[in-house]
């Protein structure tokens, strides 16, 4: 529990130096939001007024403060480009970022451990090199060419679903989960191969332990040695990468969005950086590092249960 | 280790490098098309003998943009790991081996860095800057630091409790001298393979940069700029998004077949 | 009486490279039901592959086996994987040198000691609890309940290896395998060990297969003994004969090499003090539970030494022998007390000498990193007393151009005795020098020091956890224990007639007690 709590209190100050990092990097860079806004014609008591209604006549200090405070209140400020909240703005789009996230995420697990798994069983037969060979080569895959090849095979060429055809889960959820199905696999794809390769060199390394003699020492079969005592040992190194992954998990989502045209978070912040709309940057960013950091969170916690030596 | 399988991995990765790198130099100085010249009677061109990647939706030679793309992506590529691991070598060898306050601080803003994908960072650095291709370098450059600076903090904690440190130590050597002379050279193994796959990222980020439109800006060309701009042509001419993402995957395999050999 | 072991012309290859290469050739042993035998040889001789072999555990594809091996009856040699398995764990057991990498590290104790039981019988869950407990009080375990719901890393070393006996010995195998099992712990742990397999012999009469590098070990357990080297078996026989009447060459050496206490070397030195240590005293901050504790490792210790003098320092890991020694040269700051000495810049050998060279340094530059930094002598004069040094510790000037991986333990262990030298020092320190080498190596480096002592005058500070080498090698001891210097005086009187109980004890572990 002490554990626990020591994690939670250091989740909320990363999350903290974040937003004050962020929000110090957006402050001081230079040019006049209010300047932009309102064209170079304007009149400076317009723009006054006007950094007055965006709240930049402020020490930067207070400013933050302001906007922190904002954030508990569920306040994430106002977009400059949409004139609007951004919290309306980035409502709809946060659960379609997730869903695929978590999608992406559940493939990811279930090609990668049993494959993993599997190849480590076999090691140094034919489907085993053969696991390797096709795995090296999916590693390989930008995220964003794994999104397009799968477009081409199951949208072009099979027409599993229509490419460019997002349907949102209001409209029609059976449809919007098919269609999603292909993004996730486009994430989900080459980190899988990387975990599946972490937990195959892992299970390998295993293998020559010591502890592993012993169990064979006491009349284990091959099996239960495998499955009773070096699983868990191996799972170990693959829970901390799953962690990693999650992070670009994130990352591909935003580049995954923008392939099959999904209106989500990622296409939200590309838009916004283009238009230089940062309170609408900021919030994305934030809410990005919250789900990296909960995450995150979540591998402490879960390594914790499974390795009884950590304090 | 089986030594067959070693040197498979070692002639596949060399092929897959020559394949690629090689245009890539040859195409920094020439080109058999101008990379840049529209030509509308060649419009989203097929393969053919005279266009051998078919052309683009402005009539341009595939070929030869991937000539010159793979050369900016390359030399970004190197810029970025240069920058990254420079100065997250300098960071971590010294945090690394004085340890206290300042290594926990640093080691702190480290790792909310490190939890942020360096895609990620690099975006909140070009929506500061502005894109391009020396800004991508920057950006990217300095979302690998912390990587490096962890992974090389991680060597000299290890190593500056060896006896052979101990040693130096007693032998009169500096502080420094132990850093650099010492230590420095022992990290080399762990250090190169990051490199390596250093590289590898930081072609994929560059790509993903260029492909969502902030990166490399036209007129340069660019392997993910070029899979983005084919992506609306995927009906009519799919050889054009297939040749840039396949040079891709061969760069990224052929180092990672290599970074095993040297690992 | 029928044969509990019957091994005959066993032969072992690798075959992992171009060229087969053999580990064991032709060994022989016959085995009794409850008898003791030791196999002992240094690193590399074969022992642990013969034993794994009679064990059933050498079974990867890229190793071949010839002769027989018959357990009880049964050939294991060409037995299938699934017949072996029922021997294995029930009436064969082996126990590993380390215990702590040789038991699951995310397992309970519990479920590791009774899981022999799992395999092997049909018990209910709470008649394995209750044979497990059993199991862990007859290893002279406290608090069994305890230990049973503990994880390996919660345990030390001597409890991780009682627990693997217990794992071993729940069964009441026929036959235990002991592979170096007391190799990685500390003296008086050792002799525990060692007197709990003799108990388990007897009570259980479990026949027990010993493998050591230690003859003396062996001689104290075992009843019959066999010697091998480079993967043949070159003499065999009872303890007796083989001490009494050794008649292989090798046999001799690793007889010879034995260190023994010697008691004519002790003596008391001119007054002429080099290094004057006066109520020194060290704390560390230590994570214990989870909480910073600060620890006292030296409690105001003290010691002289005098020119020419060879001091032994005595006692167990973690008694703080090896704080003294860096505090003396000046790695470790001290809290309070002081430490005067003749040496501006002295120097020390560490005892692992795979970790005490720089793996990218060539030697040579490894010899003159002192001269470099310390003294403004020229090139030339460097290259010189590098060369000079490494022919002194009976090295050639070839080794100036090799890097640390192309040398042997022993030889590292001159290296690092050179470079402590290049200065020209009248005191060298040394932390356990040759606790890391093969026995006959140890004898060599042993003599190297001796000679460095008599032809340079050199006084040595001389610390070991080994009763027999500083037997040999010092003119006083000092006994350490938590810290503090419980007896020291000349090594005559501390060997014959000790005071301290830890004394005694120590020397009781090392089998050097006098039994008046």
């Amino acid at each position: 529990m002490k554990y626990v709590a020591k994690k939670v209190i250091g989740a909320i100050i990363t999350l903290l130096v974040v937003s004050l990092l962020v929000f110090l990097a957006f402050a001081i860079i230079p040019g006049d939001p209010a300047l932009s806004r309102l064209g170079t014609n304007a009149t400076e008591s317009a723009l006054a007024a006007m950094r007055e209604r965006m709240g930049l006549n402020k020490p930067i200090p207070v400013r933050y403060l302001l906007w922190l405070a904002g954030i508990f209140k569920g306040d994430l400020g106002t977009s400059y480009a949409y004139e609007m909240p951004v919290t309306a703005l980035i409502a709809d789009k946060m659960p379609i970022t997730i869903t695929l996230m978590i999608y992406s995420l559940i493939l990811m697990l279930i090609i990668s451990v049993p494959l993993g798994v599997y190849a480590s069983y076999k090691e140094k037969t034919a489907i085993d090199r053969a696991i390797q060979i096709i795995n090296q080569i999916i590693m390989a895959l930008p995220p964003f060419f794994s999104g397009i090849l799968i477009t081409l095979v199951f949208g072009v060429g099979l027409k599993f679903f229509v490419p460019g055809g997002f349907v949102s889960i209001g409209v029609n959820p059976v449809r919007f989960f098919k269609f999603m199905f292909f993004p996730a696999l486009a994430i989900a794809l080459p980190k899988s191969a990387m975990i599946l390769n972490l937990l195959y060199t892992s299970l390998n390394g295993e293998k020559k332990k010591d502890y592993v003699r012993t169990a064979y020492s006491r009349g284990n079969t091959s099996n239960a040695v495998f499955f009773g005592h070096m699983l868990k040992n191996a799972s170990m190194p693959a829970i901390t990468f799953i962690g990693m992954a999650l992070a670009d998990i994130v990352a591909g989502s935003i580049i995954i969005e923008q392939v099959f045209g999904i209106p989500g978070l990622g296409r939200i912040l590309l838009t916004s950086i283009q238009n230089r709309d940062y309170p609408v940057v900021l919030a994305v960013i934030m809410l990005i590092a919250l789900m990296v950091v909960v995450t995150n969170l979540a591998v402490d916690v879960i390594y914790k249960i499974v390795d009884p030596r950590i304090e | 280790m089986n030594r067959k399988k070693r040197s498979f991995n070692f002639i596949l990765g060399t092929v897959l490098l020559a394949l690629t790198l090689i245009p890539a130099l040859i195409g920094l100085v020439w080109t058999p098309y101008d990379p840049e010249s529209m030509d509308v009677a060649n419009k989203l061109a097929h393969v053919s003998i005279r266009h051998i990647y078919g052309c683009d939706n402005f009539g341009r030679d595939v070929f030869s943009r991937i000539m010159s793309g793979s050369g900016i992506t390359l030399l970004i590529a190197i810029g970025t790991v240069a920058c990254g691991s420079i100065i997250g070598t300098i960071i971590g060898a010294f945090t690394g081996y004085f340890g206290g306050m300042v290594d926990t601080a640093i080691m702190r803003i480290n790792d909310v860095a490190l939890a942020f994908p360096s895609i990620l960072l690099a975006l909140v650095i070009i929506s500061l800057m502005g894109s391009g291709k020396y800004q991508v370098m920057f950006a990217l450059g300095i979302a690998f630091i912390p990587s490096y600076a962890r992974i090389v903090r991680g060597e000299y904690k290890r190593i500056k409790n060896l006896d052979y440190v101990k040693s130096a130590k007693l032998a009169g050597a500096g502080d420094l001298r132990i850093m650099f002379v010492h230590i420095l050279p022992n990290t080399k193994a762990v250090l190169l393979s990051s490199v390596m796959i250093g590289f590898n990222n930081a072609i994929l980020a560059e790509a993903g940069l260029s492909f969502l439109g902030i990166g490399v800006q036209p007129p340069d060309a660019s392997l993910g700029r070029m899979l983005s701009e084919a992506q609306a042509y995927l009906f009519t001419n799919p050889g054009y998004a297939m040749f840039p993402g396949i040079t891709i995957v061969m760069i990224i395999l052929g180092f990672s077949l290599l970074s095993k050999e040297i690992g | 009486m029928e044969k509990l072991l019957h091994v005959e012309d066993l032969n072992i290859e690798f075959h992992d490279h171009l060229i087969p290469e053999t580990v064991v050739y032709d060994f022989d042993l016959d085995m009794e039901p409850g008898e003791i035998v030791g196999l002992v040889g240094e690193s590399g001789s074969g022992k642990s592959m013969s034993a794994l072999a009679i064990a059933g555990l050498l079974s990867r594809h890229d190793m071949k086996k010839r002769g027989t091996i018959t357990f009880n009856g049964r050939d294991i040699l060409n037995c299938p994987r699934n017949q072996l398995r029922d021997l294995q764990g029930d009436e064969i057991c082996i126990i590993f040198q380390e215990p702590l990498t040789s038991l699951d590290p995310v397992k309970k104790i519990g479920w590791q000691v009774e899981e022999a039981l799992r395999i092997h019988t049909k018990l209910t869950p709470a008649e394995r609890k209750a044979k497990a407990l059993k199991a862990l009080e007859d290893v002279e375990l406290n608090d069994v309940e305890r230990v049973y719901d503990s994880y390996p890393h919660e345990l030390s070393g001597g409890m991780r290896q009682r627990v693997m006996i217990a794992a071993a010995t729940i069964g009441n195998p026929m036959l235990l395998i002991a592979d170096e099992p007391t190799t990685a712990l500390d003296v008086t742990v050792q002799g525990q060990i060692v007197k709990l397999l003799k108990k388990i012999n007897k009570e259980k009469n479990t026949a027990i297969l010993f493998i050591s590098h230690d003859l003396s070990l062996v001689s104290r357990l075992c009843d019959r003994v066999m010697v091998m080297k480079s993967g043949y078996v070159v003499e065999s026989g009872s303890i007796k004969d083989i001490f009494e009447n050794p008649k292989e060459e090798y046999t001799k050496k690793l007889i010879a090499s034995i260190p023994s206490y010697d008691p004519e070397a002790g003596k008391e030195a001119e007054d002429d003090v080099i290094l004057d240590v006066k109520d020194v005293c060290v704390s560390f901050d230590k994570k214990i539970n989870g909480k910073n504790t600060n620890v006292k490792v030296l409690k105001n210790v003290s010691l002289k030494i005098n020119k020419g003098e060879v001091i032994g320092l005595v006692g167990e890991s973690g008694c703080g022998k090896s704080t003294l020694a860096k505090a003396i040269v000046g790695l470790q700051p001290i809290d309070s007390g002081s430490i005067e000495q003749h040496e501006k810049y002295p120097q020390m050998v560490f005892q692992d000498p795979y970790g005490s060279l720089n793996p990218s340094k060539k030697i040579g530059f490894i010899l003159e990193e002192p001269l470099k930094n310390l003294t403004d002598v020229t090139e030339e004069e460097r290259h010189k007393k590098a060369k000079e040094m490494i022919c002194l510790v009976g090295l050639s000037e070839e080794y100036l151009e090799r890097y640390p991986a192309e040398l042997s333990g022993g030889q590292r262990q001159r290296v690092c005795i050179a470079q402590a030298l290049m200065l020209g020092p009248k005191l060298l320190i040394a932390d356990e020098p040759v606790s890391a080498l093969d026995v006959t190596i140890q004898a060599e480096v042993l003599k190297l020091m001796q000679k460095l002592h008599e032809e340079l005058g050199l006084s040595i500070l001389f610390i070991s956890h080994d009763l027999r080498v500083v037997g040999k090698m010092c003119d006083r001891v000092l006994v350490m224990k938590d810290g503090v210097i419980v007896e020291q005086g000349i090594k005559s009187d501390i060997y014959d007639d000790p005071k301290h109980e830890y004394t005694v004890s120590l020397l009781e572990s090392a089998g050097l007690l006098k039994k008046n």
